[in-house]
């Protein structure tokens, strides 16, 4: 062996998913570096579990109504993070939407939970300085939308930490990559099996994708424009951090026209694929006019 | 009506065929990895009848293969591999068991993601044309790293469970 760094990639079956980790650096470091981001990432599903009846999710569903409930500062942070999202998009990112996927059957129903109030919204959450977390009205959070990327950046730092010259993290499709190697990536089409859409490297970046499932939304193009007009079928983004991009898939799946606001206000670019068609909006990009 | 004027044609961007396949650790690798240094035996099984249907019946999960890879551990504790299809992909993963039976860990050994139109397009087909066994096969050359709808992991849950029933029904 004439080269002193080596790698070592591993996947486990983790929040509800496949997280794939892969580090680079140091032979010594990297079994330590690689169990070091496994346990950063099952940390996270147990504190944001919605299934987990012990998690701090299902404690704040079923006590933050009545008393300020005290959580692990990574729920805090998500938090706080989910509530920058939702004012920049308007509240169209919103972890209290809970309620709606209970009654559509997305997650289970919680026998004693309160009863969520219809007009319970994110700024209803309560995020007091000490660390404790309150509702002001009657609701129900679920952290699905943005837990996964936070989880991938958790990874990420752990690895690090443990000594990794460089980490890439995938957690089913929620991806970030850190220190300086570049990773090539492909986005799976959303509509059409066995297609891939090339998306060139990451490198010191995150990138995340949602796709809005069900039914194809049909042909539906603005000719002019040479653009979907419809909702996309499925979105990509690209941002610092994976929880940020992680949760600016699902603004832009709900409201695409509000891209360049949105991705402006985090550095973020994003893709959205509408059949054939691949457009982008890169607002830190050069747009002329 | 969304306001779409932002975002503009990426009209290069490459929409490709391609299967999508990982080998992330070989048997004994795997086994380094859950039971470090320990040596490991081989248990020859072949699941009965009866034993397979209170294996389905336990885990409500099928029970394809009659002869599941089992090894004991010196000191105790199981490792086997097993391996689940979902619809597009195929799984193998080992599970090691505790000596009380719980599940100590469990790593993915390998990872394949394909689809049935792959298998009937000619270009797809043709990159094996000429290969023979010596000729490492390897799918991964293009697509490394897949984002995309997420693909959950029910399929291995399913499978846990089913190795749990063994355990229970054949190995205890």
């Amino acid at each position: 062996m004439t080269s002193r760094s080596s790698s070592l990639r591993r996947a486990r079956p983790l929040l509800g998913t496949i997280v794939e980790v892969s580090v680079h650096g140091r032979p010594s470091s990297l079994a330590h570096a690689l169990e070091a981001a496994f346990a950063a990432v099952a940390a996270v599903h147990r504190l944001m579990s919605f299934h987990d009846a012990a998690s701090d999710v299902s404690r704040l569903n079923r006590d933050a109504l009545h008393a300020p409930v005290r959580v692990d500062p990574r729920t805090w942070s998500v938090l706080a993070a989910a509530r920058r999202v939702s004012a920049a998009s308007s509240g169209l990112f919103d972890v209290t939407v809970a309620a709606l996927l209970q009654r559509w059957g997305h997650l289970p129903a919680r026998a004693g939970a309160p009863r969520p109030d219809s007009r319970a919204n994110w700024q209803d959450i309560e995020l007091a300085a000490n660390g404790t977390v309150r509702f002001r009205r009657p609701l129900t959070i679920d952290l699905g939308g943005i837990a996964k990327g936070f989880a991938v950046d958790e990874a990420i730092g752990a690895a690090r930490d443990a000594g990794a010259e460089s980490v890439f993290v995938n957690a089913g499709g929620d991806m970030r990559v850190s220190g300086g190697r570049a990773e090539r990536v492909h986005v799976r089409h959303p509509m059409r099996s066995g297609r891939w859409i090339d998306s060139g490297f990451l490198r010191e970046a995150a990138l995340a994708s949602s796709s809005a499932g069900g039914v194809p939304p049909g042909p539906h193009v603005d000719p002019r424009r040479r653009c979907p007009a419809a909702a996309f079928d499925g979105v990509t983004v690209r941002a610092r951090t994976c929880m940020i991009a992680d949760a600016l898939t699902k603004v832009m799946l709900a409201a695409p026209g509000l891209a360049p606001e949105v991705l402006g206000a985090f550095n973020a670019e994003a893709f959205a694929v509408s059949g054939d068609r691949v457009v982008a909006c890169r607002p830190g990009v050069a747009r002329a006019a | 009506m969304h306001r779409l004027s932002a975002w503009t044609l990426l009209p290069a961007a490459a929409i490709v065929t391609s299967a999508y396949a990982t080998t992330y650790l070989t048997v004994e690798e795997a086994q380094g990895a859950i039971f470090p240094g320990a040596k490991l035996v081989p248990v020859p099984l072949t699941l009965t009848d009866a034993q397979v249907r209170e294996i389905e019946k336990r885990a409500d999960v099928s029970v394809r293969n009659r002869e599941p890879r089992v090894w004991r551990v010196d000191g105790g504790g199981l490792f086997i591999v097993d391996e689940v299809l979902g619809k597009h992909e195929f799984i193998t993963y080992a599970i090691g068991l505790n000596p009380d039976g719980t599940v100590r860990a469990i790593e993915v050994m390998d990872y394949r993601e394909s689809y049935g139109y792959e298998i009937r397009h000619e270009a797809w087909r043709r990159q094996f044309v000429g290969k023979t066994a010596a000729d490492p096969l390897k799918l991964d050359r293009d697509i490394k790293n897949i984002s995309g709808a997420t693909l959950s992991c029910r399929h291995i849950a399913d499978g846990v469970k089913r190795v749990l029933a063994t355990y229970d029904v054949a190995l205890k």
